[in-house]
């Protein structure tokens, strides 16, 4: 009897918990400290910042970039602000699911500041109320350094921004191999079928959805279908289906001829790399243009690999910054983002990360360009201004996640007859 | 006999657990059938199950998870109560054996596939050695074991662990009716392998069966060893799952959720089994004895 009453007593609590889980209210935090964002002016909002904690959540895969913002950003922003910069390495996929489980639950002090994001992440996060905004028009940077009417200002994967996130670093997809083990640099989609086919079981991409690998099949899908008439494409399965069929085609075909014959892929494009280093493939792809030359400084690749893109160029996006729905600290996520923006931490960005920076140029100072420009970019890489006249913009947000179904169905240990 | 209020502050902690566990389960049931009202969906429906359940992806990843969770816990029956039989018969059900056979079942599950991936990949320690005695004149020449579509290389992570835990998990019981019933039939003329396959092998069953069980549930839930050695496509059932909870696309989560309920009630299902052959298994012994 008592058993029974415990355990009537225990799913009767248990239910009361998870409804309280699950139901909650969301409620739309404002501002810090009490702080009205909106209406304040920046000297405000900086003043309200100072001594508090701000909270960076991203991708912690880049170990470089952590440490560069541990020491170079951290220290920036806590001489000038006296704020604690705190970076925690997350995968999107995690913080998105982190703040739905914040939003649902209706926690209205989270635990996210700022969030490193683009793309279809940002299209969701912004559709469904996960992130606070608009703030990029209170940040003195954005007006000082910013070109506003770049479309990559104004667009992410061809969404609309709105003030919701603000630049941080410019990145391209770039293809790489060993001149010393094969000569050729295939720049082409053609080029690139007889490559595979000259070096069968070693080349190969992540399977999307990985970034770097979903990147890839979206650029093979540019070469072979063109870029156009993605831009303005419905996201519908079908639709798609239809428009990049000659591209699926074109990977079916590339299928014999890669790693595991083509039904299965390398997981992250972390796997690839390695498997490059190792000397089990000949060819590999990184969405940080510049990622050769760190690998040859760091010892990891030898000193004739070099980069290389497609003629017809490959795609290249932002990433950004964006404010959490819930962050407790709207107003330092602001300064620091601010800060990030500013000439002298994007020239630090591109010196000791060699990631290409956001700020325009036109509105840079003389000296100020004269210090980019003198930035050494090291060995086996494109220049900024080849990389940047072989750009091609991102697809629609909402037309990834579809390519990517459709290349799970369509194309993974699958052969054209 | 101690007061119940002791039992019930005994019990505290468990209950913490319990609730948590079921207040989990309970979200992931009510998402799964549609009420997340974070994302403005509060119609409850049964359609998230029945769209999955005819998708043939889903489909296609529930076989795997069965299959792979079916072949692990079959082999490891067997081969784990052949080695609990070769330690019975040896007589050695104790001692320095077991901590051996306990630490396979220590190491995580992650660190079981690094291993497997440096030993079995093209470029692992075997591919490398036939490469060196010139069996192989080129890494591709070594066959892909690894990330194949028949999870060949999950189930072989999970045996290297689970062998172990049946053999473990079935020693204490066989080592003790080989010692008493086992002897007893010899005594009364039986051979030793009629002994062992007419006495003491039935009456181990039960925890062979229940170790069968236990992995059976595990590995049919488990998510790192398919992840990290399983194939692009068929994936297994909790990978799907998490990649649908990943879906940049939020309001595609009661998909999610409805394929963890699939996992849930499956589950569910296999421990209810269990607590009913161990009942049975107990009310066996008490026969015995009275």
């Amino acid at each position: 009897m008592r058993v029974k009453r415990m355990l009537t007593l225990l799913l009767a609590l248990a239910m009361a918990l998870s409804l309280a889980a699950c139901g909650g209210g969301s409620g739309e935090g404002t501002g810090s400290a009490g702080l009205d964002l909106e209406a304040a002016s920046w000297e405000e909002v900086v003043e309200a910042a100072r001594g508090t904690t701000v909270t960076f959540y991203g991708w912690g895969g880049d170990e470089n970039r952590n440490n560069w913002l541990n020491s170079a950003v951290a220290d920036y922003v806590s001489e000038r602000y006296d704020i604690t910069l705190e970076v925690v390495g997350m995968n999107i996929e995690d913080i998105l699911a982190k703040l739905a489980g914040e939003k649902e639950a209706g926690t209205e002090a989270g635990s996210i500041d700022m969030i490193w994001i683009n793309g279809e992440n940002f299209y969701s996060a912004k559709e469904n109320g996960l992130l606070y905004g608009p703030f990029t028009d209170k940040l003195p940077n954005v007006e000082a350094y910013i070109d506003t009417e770049d479309p990559e200002t104004l667009n992410d994967f061809s969404m609309p921004i709105e003030g919701y996130e603000a630049p941080y670093a410019k990145a391209q997809l770039v293809l790489y191999n060993d001149s010393a083990v094969t000569p050729e640099a295939p720049a082409s989609a053609q080029a690139l079928l007889d490559y595979c086919r000259q070096y069968p079981g070693r080349v190969t991409y992540p399977a999307p959805p990985d970034f770097t690998g979903s990147a890839f099949v979206r650029n093979i899908i540019y070469e072979v279908c063109g870029w156009e008439q993605f831009q303005d494409m419905e996201a519908d399965y079908d639709t798609v289906k239809a428009a990049i069929e000659p591209a699926l085609e074109y990977l079916r075909e590339l299928n014999p001829y890669l790693w595991n014959e083509g039904r299965t892929f390398p997981d992250t494009s972390t796997t690839v790399d390695s498997m490059f280093a190792d000397g089990e493939l000949v060819m590999s792809m990184s969405y940080a243009p510049f990622t050769v030359a760190t690998g040859i400084d760091q010892g990891l690749l030898s000193d004739t690999t070099r980069t290389f893109v497609f003629d017809n160029g490959t795609i290249g996006n932002t990433n950004y910054m964006a404010i959490a729905f819930n962050s407790p600290n709207k107003a330092g996520a602001m300064v620091v983002i601010d800060a990030i923006l500013s000439a002298e931490v994007q020239l630090s960005q591109y010196e000791t990360l060699r990631e290409l920076p956001v700020v325009d140029a036109d509105k840079l100072s003389q000296e100020e360009r004269a210090a980019f420009d003198a930035v050494d970019l090291g060995q086996g890489v494109l220049t900024q201004a080849e990389l940047l006249s072989h750009r091609l913009p991102e697809m629609p947000a909402d037309l990834v996640p579809v390519i990517e179904e459709i290349w799970l169905d369509e194309v993974v240990g699958q052969y054209n007859d | 006999m101690r007061k119940p209020r002791t039992v019930f502050f005994l019990l505290l902690p468990l209950a913490a657990v319990t609730l948590l566990v079921l207040a989990a389960c309970a979200c992931v049931l009510a998402q799964s059938l549609g009420w997340v009202p974070a994302f403005g969906l509060e119609e409850i429906t049964f359609s998230y199950y029945l769209d999955i359940l005819r998708d043939e992806d889903f489909l296609r990843s529930l076989a795997v998870s069965l299959g792979v969770a079916a072949g692990s816990a079959l082999l490891a029956a067997v081969l784990g109560t052949a080695v609990c039989a070769a330690l019975t018969v040896r007589g050695r059900s104790g001692g320095a054996i077991t901590y051996v056979l306990r630490l396979p079942i220590l190491v995580p599950h992650a660190v079981v596939a690094l291993f497997t991936i440096l030993i079995f990949s093209q470029t692992g320690l075997l591919a490398r050695l036939a490469c060196a005695l010139g069996l192989i004149s080129d890494f591709t020449q070594f066959p892909q074991l690894l990330y194949t579509p028949g999870y060949e290389g999950a189930v072989a992570a999970y045996l290297w662990k689970e062998v172990p835990f049946v053999a473990y998990f079935t020693l204490a019981l066989m080592s003790g009716v080989s010692g008493t019933l086992g002897e007893a039939a010899e005594d009364l003329g039986a051979s030793p392998l009629r002994s062992f396959f007419s006495v003491t092998l039935p009456l181990s069953l039960p925890a062979v069966c229940r170790a069968t069980l236990i992995i059976f549930i595990f590995a049919f839930g488990g998510y790192e060893l398919p992840m990290l050695l399983g194939a692009t496509l068929p994936k297994a059932l909790p990978v799907e799952a998490y990649l649908a909870y990943m879906s940049p696309e939020l309001r595609d989560r009661p998909y999610a959720m409805a394929m963890y309920g699939v996992i849930l009630v499956l589950s569910v299902a296999m421990a209810g089994l269990y607590a009913l052959l161990t009942r049975r298994l107990l009310r066996r012994m008490g026969g015995n004895h009275g």
